[in-house]
């Protein structure tokens, strides 16, 4: 069994930088984490190879100075590593990112299982999991919170805002994961054999991507211009020591009225 | 036929957000009788697809018995192939589980631009104009896209709901013959343990943030809820440290909340948050900080300690409530 982790670089909250031009993010200058919503994705992986026995590859794009973000996944039981990352990538909106995803997954084929997190913390669209398979012309799931193997086929628990349901499909298939549930932290034993790890890079010429499709020129989606939304209307301020504030704090309420029926 | 809109159905109905989107539709777009709701079911969603047509739109009702539940691959083929043949300007979806799931799916097939979550639509020279926070930074990004239709998911709750029309829609139905075959097939189904948001519907809601310094800090905020007989929202941080269930987030990934009154404790105001506060009446922010953005939204702005306002807050509420019970 080959189940496939897609890990995303995410600039740690409050270190981005914009690019005043294209009003992409600049991963650069940024310090990366892994996004937290992937974790839950190796998580599932993790307990899968536990209960199948499986080998899990933990894939990612982006800068080469995202390359250590995959240790971490080692340290957390992944077994190889691959790492995505060409000049060309930068500026990917969803359709090329998942383009470019897709081209690496196949390259990594045959997989039974690409596994991804419910969404990143920077962009927070949810969009690369159901594109990447629509790419590869696979069947995708999201929000999956559980998976079982019944007489080879997959039962996934997914969910919905209302209700849950328990689907049925055969591999190959692209997951995207409800973060809920325990996370386990990493062995020190893996932690430290890490350091030996190294992972492959595919270059764009690599994978044979397409550069029309890759990046910026891949990009249907532009941003036009970013911003500040501006709040007109009075302002009441109110600073001085604490007791004090409090006390005008509450008469203003009670003034407006919002302090009734409680 | 140029503005669709995703018409996702629930076990009651039609999804709230359906009714937004054709709002909003009907503010925008210049040809009314373009707007189109497009949605799938088996025979017995008839009635369903009919109630719609009283808002005044034009229903195209998809059907067949396969189509009778929700499955990514096989509404994404369906949607994909009338989309070729139609060729709509716009394509718009809730950001639902559902339309999350399936909006990325059809924009991968068709290989086309898709925005997330917007919180504002316009229309200019023929393009839409997509807004929404942008990279957690605390700006709005206005998105464009180069392929037709533009598409692009909503977030629930924003747009205000459209209002029955003097006259009614039209009802395009087609009973589909031969579907794509599907990968996926529900074996069963369970209704969700009320998930119901303890935010929905609050009047009051007292938000907390990292400002706020400590788990124990965060409690009190339960004591403040119960004494304004409000609610308790937080930040995304703070969820994620674990503070309190992600049932309490606001912003974004969150809750929308409308509240009479809100009030947030150590919350700088990052626009993933803020997005999810813009229906509420009075803002009040407590913050070190007079520049925080919250501090320059916020109706009544506290300059400081959260840590230090919130018992005190707490104790003078305690004490007016007690004089009143007096009198």
């Amino acid at each position: 069994m080959h189940l496939i982790v897609c890990l995303k670089p995410v600039p740690k909250p409050g270190t981005v930088k914009v690019d005043p031009k294209t009003h992409t993010l600049k991963r650069e200058s940024a310090d990366l984490i892994l996004n937290p919503p992937d974790r839950y994705a190796l998580e599932l992986a993790l307990g899968l190879k536990e209960k199948y026995g499986a080998k899990i590859t933990a894939l990612m794009m982006g800068p080469p100075n995202a390359a250590p973000l995959l240790k971490e996944a080692y340290a957390l039981g992944a077994d190889q590593l691959v790492l995505l990352s060409d000049r060309i990538f930068a500026g990917s909106d969803t359709l090329a990112t998942s383009y470019i995803l897709a081209q690496g997954l196949q390259k990594l084929s045959p997989f039974d299982l690409v596994l991804m997190g419910k969404a990143s913390i920077d962009g927070e669209t949810a969009q690369v999991g159901p594109e990447t398979a629509a790419w590869l012309g696979l069947p995708s799931l999201t929000q999956v919170k559980s998976l079982v193997l019944e007489q080879g086929r997959w039962v996934a628990r997914r969910v919905f805002e209302r209700i849950e349901e328990e689907v049925e499909f055969r591999a190959p298939a692209v997951l995207t994961v409800e973060p809920e549930g325990e996370l386990w932290p990493p062995s020190l034993k893996r932690w430290l054999a890490s350091r030996e790890i190294k992972e492959k890079v595919f270059s764009a010429e690599d994978l044979g991507c397409n550069p029309e499709l890759c990046g910026l020129s891949g990009s249907p989606t532009q941003v036009l211009e970013v911003f500040s939304p501006t709040y007109e209307g009075e302002r009441e301020v109110l600073s001085g020591p604490p007791e004090e504030v409090v006390d005008r704090l509450v008469s203003l309420l009670q003034e407006r009225g919002l302090l009734k029926g409680g | 036929m140029g503005f669709w809109i995703y018409g996702e159905r629930t076990e009651e109905g039609f999804h709230p957000v359906v009714l937004e989107l054709v709002g909003v539709a009907q503010k925008i777009w210049p040809q009314p009788e373009e707007i189109t709701v497009v949605t799938l079911g088996a025979e017995g969603a008839r009635p369903v697809a009919e109630a719609l047509r009283a808002y005044g739109v034009r229903v195209l009702w998809l059907h067949h018995p396969e189509l009778s539940y929700f499955r990514d691959d096989l509404y994404a083929a369906v949607l994909a192939e009338k989309v070729r043949a139609f060729k709509p300007e716009v394509f718009l979806f809730g950001a639902t589980s559902q339309g999350q799931a399936l909006a990325p799916r059809l924009a991968g097939l068709l290989r086309l631009g898709l925005t997330a979550h917007c919180t504002a639509l316009e229309l200019k020279d023929d393009r839409l104009i997509q807004i929404r926070p942008s990279f957690g930074e605390n700006v709005m990004a206005k998105i464009v896209s180069r392929t037709r239709p533009q598409m692009a998911t909503v977030r629930p709750g924003v747009f205000p709901k459209a209002q029955p029309a003097s006259v009614e829609g039209e009802l395009i139905e087609e009973k589909l013959e031969f579907l794509p075959p599907s990968a996926l097939k529900r074996r069963a189904v369970f209704s969700r343990p009320s998930k119901e948001s303890p935010l929905s519907g609050a009047r009051i809601v007292v938000a907390g943030g990292r400002g706020l310094l400590t788990k124990e800090n965060f409690q009190k905020l339960f004591e403040l809820a119960e004494i304004l007989g409000g609610a308790v929202g937080a930040t995304r941080p703070v969820c994620h440290m674990g503070w309190i269930s992600e049932d309490h987030m606001i912003g974004v990934s969150g809750e929308t909340v409308a509240p009479k009154l809100y009030i947030g404790f150590g919350i700088s105001g990052a626009l993933q948050h803020t997005v999810g506060i813009e229906g509420a009446e009075v803002v009040v922010a407590v913050n070190t900080d007079p520049e925080a953005p919250l501090m320059k939204r916020a109706d009544i702005a506290v300059v400081g300690d959260a840590t230090q306002i919130l018992p005190r807050l707490i104790r003078r509420l305690r004490e007016v409530k007690e004089g009143d019970h007096g009198t």
